[in-house]
């Protein structure tokens, strides 16, 4: 089973969810995080204020699995998320020993 | 057996869905009573003893999964009496156990009791509701004497306590009409608080209770009629709950909310958790009324400030911490001095004296006059104070006298976790965050980077931004979109308060939009220059309507609940923000443009005026006015010509001259010599390469006569090349500059991407007599080419900003920036 993980620009969540319902995956778990890449924070100036982004607001998705799942499931991701435009962010695979539903108890590919 | 005949009737009980709160409590009392009196009939000993009902047991109040508390009274003593306690409980105990109840039991003394009840508040509480079940009803009588001795003469730290525990509540678990999963017994609202009034009430003496309470003015009688009827409602729930989950939980889970409301009679459970709401905000008013009247009563006069009576207006006095409001002699309160004590007691932090409260019941109807609308709008200004004052309003039903459509949001819950209020509460908490936003702008020390305060202090309606924030939510629970519905109800409010008609337009917008920005700073590409353009174009390329929308949505979310806004959140808004003002600035750039060539057009005829402009790039029309312009067509049919004329205080030295490299040092050194202190420089070329130079200049030695004269044959000759301007400037500048002062700060920038044509060069520095000669020579002497050139003076500080390119006609290379940049710098300040 693999953990497929998501950094993605906040607007394109629903994209992304839609992509991945669509392909039959129901289960995310998501979370507000930030950004610091080559994308950097920028300053703003509003009536002589000036302000500075910290950070870039992003989106993290988490995904369960299986194996054979993997590759598509990111190459959902990439499409849907993609802007072309810097800051769009990255996915990566990572593996997992092993999965089990609470209510259940059932484990491996049952609690997928 | 004792116990399989409880446990039988227990079962019974439970089963019967008939029986609802209060009823099962005492019918299970009842059985357990019966059971408990076999029990102690089959005792061997039967004096000095008795078996007393304490906690809910005591007050018949069970549930289903409610714990039986009972004490086993005796007067026994030395070392057998330990063991024949012993064999007592267990006679009396076990047929319970074995029906299946859980227990809280115990053996003592009376004077064992007592000083238990003396160490420990629930002890004390558990006592004060003891009910003789069997045996020598004298020692009941004996441990009831002294338990309420005890809580007569330890009344304070027992007042105190309670206080304090009701305090707890609200900050944990929290209050019931508040939590998405409420606990009926520990949440604030909810029973416990109920339970606490009574016990208050011992620590007054006789008549003890709620009673107590009302004989002391603590508690007012209908007050307790709206509590006894919450306590009604929520000892249903706990049964049905506790039915329906078969557990002792007094946690309502959302996912029973559904079953209890079926269970109930009500048709879902919107309408039952409505109502809970309700009940539960009534309970928590009321007691946190008592509490506060109760920690007055402890402080004592002195402790309440009594620093004599203050008015507030007219019929409304502070007096002892409290608002007291006077009625008219028909017994009618004016509207105006309603609002006003309403606001005054937001201002100071003041609750209502109950009295007084209960007078505003006969408010008479507003008429909106200013008065009355100014201090409905000092109201919402005072901000979190504003909002016990509300929902004291509330409490006596005047809100809806200012408000009717308060009446469909009252006690509204949201169900999910998103919303942690009700609705009505929501708009207080949204109000109360804007006041808070507002505030921010007028503090003075702005923390570096917070646009907040700086837009809040830009607003010019901010009184729309707290009506907004008001109303914004006022139509949820109706079907449609509330937003919609929810700017028409603005509207008939803004009509019926008489608010202006700006502000009246301002505000239904408002309410309409309200979720705009929230939806499209999360949901859009912000880095797509057509989103903030919607947005400028949906706001109308207002800035007002701009910005109030931006501090309705931080006041909106900070008021939802804590997963409603986030620093993320903040970034996002604020960037789409500044973003959207920036495209409101430049529409309204493009909308000046267009209106001053509209105005040329009038001037000049359409053929002039277009023909004029077309020799000129696009910032021409931004840097003149039409009348200036009018001047300048006639100046380019007599060029090359000098027009030098005062204006406003100043000279004004226009020349039109065909352009050629260093034409700006020499028109700027033959100005330096005729005496004259150039502050702003506006030079422009034509297409074909005729050059437009205007200089506004200040005259400190009156050298320039009425007609210009003598500045005009200057200039001629410099341009002729007829002087050496390079010694004459040099000569004033070592003539007049001060001595001992030091060259301020020089900042040079020159930027190759602001842009596509050409190089920008930014010089800041201190003014000095020939600067503009020195810069422009400078520049001459690189061989850079000044195409369009803006000067100003800042006080002592210049700003001079040119767009340059080099011989061959085009930008700099990047590789030439630093160099040029460094010697430019070298030169000003060498």
């Amino acid at each position: 089973m693999k953990l497929v993980v998501a950094v993605i620009k906040p607007f394109k969540l629903d994209d992304v969810k839609t992509a991945l319902e669509e392909f039959g995956i129901h289960g995310i778990t998501i979370t507000e995080v930030q950004g610091f890449g080559r994308q950097r924070g920028h300053t703003e100036v509003y009536r002589g204020a000036e302000y500075t982004i910290d950070f870039v607001p992003k989106v993290k998705l988490e995904i369960l699995v299986e194996d054979a799942q993997a590759t598509d499931v990111v190459e959902r991701i990439l499409e849907s998320a993609r802007t072309g435009k810097i800051g769009d962010g990255k996915v990566w695979i990572e593996s997992v020993e092993n999965v089990f539903r609470i209510r259940t108890g059932e484990a491996g590919s049952d609690a997928l | 057996m004792i116990s399989g005949r409880l446990r039988v009737a227990r079962a019974a009980l439970v089963g019967d869905t008939a029986l609802r709160g209060s009823s099962f409590g005492h019918a299970l009392a009842d059985a357990v009573d019966g059971a408990l009196k076999e029990a102690f009939g089959t005792l061997e000993q039967h004096d000095s003893v008795a078996l007393v009902a304490l906690g809910s047991y005591g007050r018949r109040e069970l549930c289903p999964g409610s714990d039986i508390d009972v004490l086993l009274l005796h007067g026994l003593r030395g070392r057998r009496a330990a063991g024949t306690v012993r064999e007592m409980t267990e006679q009396l105990w076990y047929p319970l156990w074995d029906a299946g109840f859980v227990t809280g039991h115990g053996a003592r003394t009376v004077k064992d009791s007592v000083a238990l009840a003396d160490d420990d508040l629930d002890a004390l509480t558990a006592l004060l509701e003891v009910r003789h079940i069997a045996g020598d009803d004298s020692l009941t009588a004996d441990l009831v004497q002294k338990v309420r001795d005890l809580a007569d003469r330890r009344h304070e730290r027992l007042l105190r306590a309670l206080a304090d525990a009701a305090e707890v509540r609200r900050l944990r678990p929290g209050p019931v009409a508040e939590m998405l999963e409420p606990d009926l017994k520990d949440g604030a609202g909810g029973l416990r608080d109920v339970q606490s009034l009574g016990w208050a009430g011992w620590a007054f003496g006789r008549p003890g209770g709620t009673d107590a309470l009302i004989a002391r003015g603590y508690l007012a009688a209908a007050d307790l009629e709206r509590v006894e009827a919450g306590r009604s409602m929520l000892l249903d729930l706990r049964v049905a709950l506790q039915r329906v989950t078969t557990s002792r939980s007094d946690r309502l889970a959302l996912q029973e909310q559904d079953a209890v409301a079926t269970a109930l009679g009500y048709a879902d459970a919107d309408g039952l958790v409505r109502e809970l709401s309700s009940a539960a905000r009534d309970i928590a008013w009321t007691t946190g009324d008592v509490w506060s009247r109760v920690r007055d009563g402890l402080r004592g006069p002195s402790g309440r400030g009594a620093r004599g009576d203050r008015p507030l207006a007219e019929q409304v006095t502070l007096r002892e911490g409290r608002v007291h409001v006077d009625a008219d002699p028909d017994g009618s309160v004016p509207a105006l001095r309603t609002l006003e004590a309403a606001a005054a007691a937001a201002e100071h932090d003041a609750p209502f004296e109950r009295a007084s409260l209960t007078r505003l019941r006969a408010t008479a109807d507003p008429t909106w006059d200013v008065w009355e609308r100014a201090a409905f709008l000092r109201l919402l200004r005072a901000g979190a104070n504003a909002v016990p004052v509300f929902e004291a309003l509330d409490h006596e039903a005047v809100l809806v006298r200012v408000l009717p459509e308060w009446e469909h949001v009252r006690s509204l819950p949201q169900r999910n976790a998103y919303h942690r209020f009700t609705v009505d509460r929501h708009l207080l908490e949204a109000v109360a965050e804007c006041a808070v936003l507002l505030d921010a702008g007028d503090r003075r020390d702005q923390a570096p980077g917070d646009i907040d305060g700086v837009v809040a202090r830009a607003c010019r309606r901010p009184e729309i931004l707290l009506l907004g924030a008001l109303l914004h939510d006022i139509a949820k629970g109706r079907p449609g979109d509330h937003s919609e519905l929810g700017a028409e109800t603005a509207e008939r409010f803004a009509r019926r308060i008489a608010l202006d008609s700006e502000g009246r337009e301002i505000l239904v917008w408002l309410v309409r939009n309200h979720l705009m920005m929230a939806e499209i700073a999360t949901r859009r590409d912000l880095s797509d220059a057509a989103v903030a353009d919607n947005v400028a174009a949906a706001c109308a390329s207002d800035p007002e309507r701009l910005r109030l929308l931006y501090l309705l949505t931080i006041g909106d979310s900070r008021a939802t609940g804590p997963a409603a806004w986030s620093p993320a959140k903040a970034s996002l808004v604020r960037d789409l923000f500044v973003k959207a003002a920036a495209a409101i600035e430049r529409a309204s750039v493009r909308a000046l443009a267009a209106d001053r060539r509209q105005a040329l057009a009038e001037r000049l005829g359409e053929a002039r005026a277009h023909a004029l402009l077309a020799r000129f790039p696009e910032t021409y029309v931004l840097a003149f006015d039409p009348d200036q312009m009018r001047v300048h067509e006639e100046l380019l049919e007599h060029a090359p010509t000098v027009r030098c004329v005062r204006e406003d205080g100043h000279v004004t030295v226009t020349v039109v001259a065909r352009d050629r490299p260093g034409l700006l040092a020499t028109l700027a050194g033959a100005l330096t010599v005729c005496g004259l202190d150039v502050l702003d420089a506006n030079l422009l070329g034509t297409t074909d390469g005729i050059a437009l130079d205007v200089f506004r200049a200040a005259d400190p030695f009156g050298r320039v006569e009425d007609d210009g004269a003598r500045v005009a044959d200057l200039i001629g000759s410099a341009l002729a090349g007829d002087l050496d301007l390079g010694s004459r400037v040099n000569e004033r500048r070592q003539a007049y500059a001060l001595a001992g002062t030091e060259p301020g700060p020089v900042d040079v920038v020159v930027d190759n991407d602001v842009s596509d044509t050409d190089t920008v060069v930014e010089v800041h520095a201190h003014d000095d007599v020939g600067l503009l000669y020195r810069l422009a020579s400078a520049l001459s002497d690189l061989t850079i080419d000044v195409r369009v050139a803006k000067v100003a003076t800042l006080g002592k500080r210049v700003v001079d900003v040119f767009y340059v390119r080099g011989a061959d006609g085009r930008k700099l290379q990047d590789d030439m920036t630093e160099p040029v940049r460094a010697a430019l710098e070298s030169w000003i300040s060498g």
